[in-house]
């Protein structure tokens, strides 16, 4: 009775999400994303989170190059319940490719975290984990470190929720490639604001 | 869905007025249970047999015991507060149903949860925020143990969910009588809420 119980959320299908800004209810440039059913709010924009989010998108564009493209926050699709706007994310084609659907399957995500590094570790990780993205990456300005998440991983008698069984934290001083980029080298130093 | 409720996530808030919005917009199923709970959108209690027999025979009970001026309205929207339309098991409101076909009313003289596997939100979350909003007689009937818990004199607690909360609390058993605060020359046997 010290704790009160939490009340069972109403979840959203990612359909019904779609008519929320069909019909004017949400705006598409509402900070909102659809997680797990979950209307969640984005972290907001504060000036180091932009940057580093610029800088984190034009690394990725020069490691990947041709036959890719980077994209930041805007949607992708997870599941049924699940359409994140992860704040960089690297799909394969071009722009056009995506005219009629988001993309579903990108070859790598990044999160940059400052208040929402929980939320990046925890409920993020384990949608992304559960719809089998390879490779994802926390920018936490926190403590100025990369965490590469790798090799996502069921749940089982080690873990409760989806999650990524190799966890590797990089300071500013180290090089990072890309799973889909074998031949490219990222400086961490490049992505910290 | 539930255990992962535990991480640490901020979802979208809705007001009063946006909450009828979406359902003007046709969003929710017809007849989905839900309820909007201090600006969150919560699934109601499914229904079952026992919970729908107490609701029956509780607004009946109160129907009888309240008399001509007041109506027993189950499971409508209250228009509680700016972020909170809730739809209380049973809700005992003045006047007739023709008095509420412009607005929900706001103020029930006595607000009934009937609670199985619903019992902790019941007791905690809703009643702070019926405390919050002051509503002076609030019963939940406990059909876990088969008793009622009557709810009264609402007063501010910070550590209450919604900042306030109940500090009177009295547990009735079956075999006991029940007098609401609105009614006082009644006396209702806690037998006849009791699926």
């Amino acid at each position: 009775m010290t704790q009160a119980e939490r009340p069972v959320l109403r979840w959203w299908s990612r359909h019904e999400y779609a008519r929320l800004i069909d019909r004017g209810f949400l705006d598409e440039d509402d900070p909102i994303e659809l997680l797990d059913g979950l209307l969640l709010v984005k972290e907001p924009q504060r000036s180091p989170r932009r940057t580093a989010v610029l800088l984190v998108a034009k690394a990725l564009e020069r490691a990947f190059g041709e036959g890719w493209f980077v994209q930041t926050q805007s949607p992708i699709i997870l599941d049924d319940r699940s359409e994140p706007e992860p704040d960089v994310c690297v799909v394969r084609g071009s722009p056009r490719d995506y005219v009629d659907a988001h993309p579903t399957h990108p070859a790598l995500v990044v999160e940059v975290a400052q208040s929402g590094l929980r939320l990046a570790r925890g409920r993020k990780a384990a949608a992304y984990a559960r719809a089998r993205i390879a490779d994802y990456w926390i920018v936490s300005l926190v403590d100025r470190v990369l965490e590469v998440h790798r090799e996502p991983a069921r749940p089982g008698p080690a873990r409760r929720h989806w999650g990524y069984a190799a966890i590797e934290t990089l300071g500013a001083d180290a090089t990072i490639t890309p799973l889909s980029a074998p031949s490219a080298g990222i400086r961490v130093a490049d992505l910290l604001p | 869905m539930c255990a992962m409720a535990s991480y640490e996530t901020k979802t979208r808030r809705f007001s009063r007025a946006e909450y009828e919005r979406l359902i003007d917009l046709g969003v929710f199923q017809p007849g989905e249970p839900i309820e909007l709970i201090g600006g969150e959108l919560m699934v109601a209690e499914p229904q079952g047999v026992a919970h729908y027999t107490a609701i029956v025979k509780t607004a009946r009970a109160l129907e009888a015991a309240f008399g001509p001026g007041w109506h027993a309205r189950t499971q409508g929207p209250i228009g509680l507060d700016d972020d909170s339309e809730p739809e209380p098991d049973v809700a005992v409101v003045p006047g007739g149903p023709e008095d509420y076909s412009r607005a929900h009313p706001s103020r029930p003289v006595l607000t009934v949860e009937a609670a199985e596997s619903s019992l902790g939100v019941d007791r905690e979350r809703k009643g702070s925020l019926y405390a919050r909003a002051g509503l002076e007689d609030y019963w939940v009937l406990n059909l876990v143990d088969r008793v009622l818990e009557v709810y009264r004199e609402p007063a501010p607690d910070s550590a209450a969910p919604f900042g306030w909360r109940y500090t009177r609390r009295e547990v009735f058993d079956a075999s006991a009588r029940v007098t609401p605060l609105a009614a006082p020359g009644s006396s209702i046997p806690v037998s006849r809420l009791l699926p």
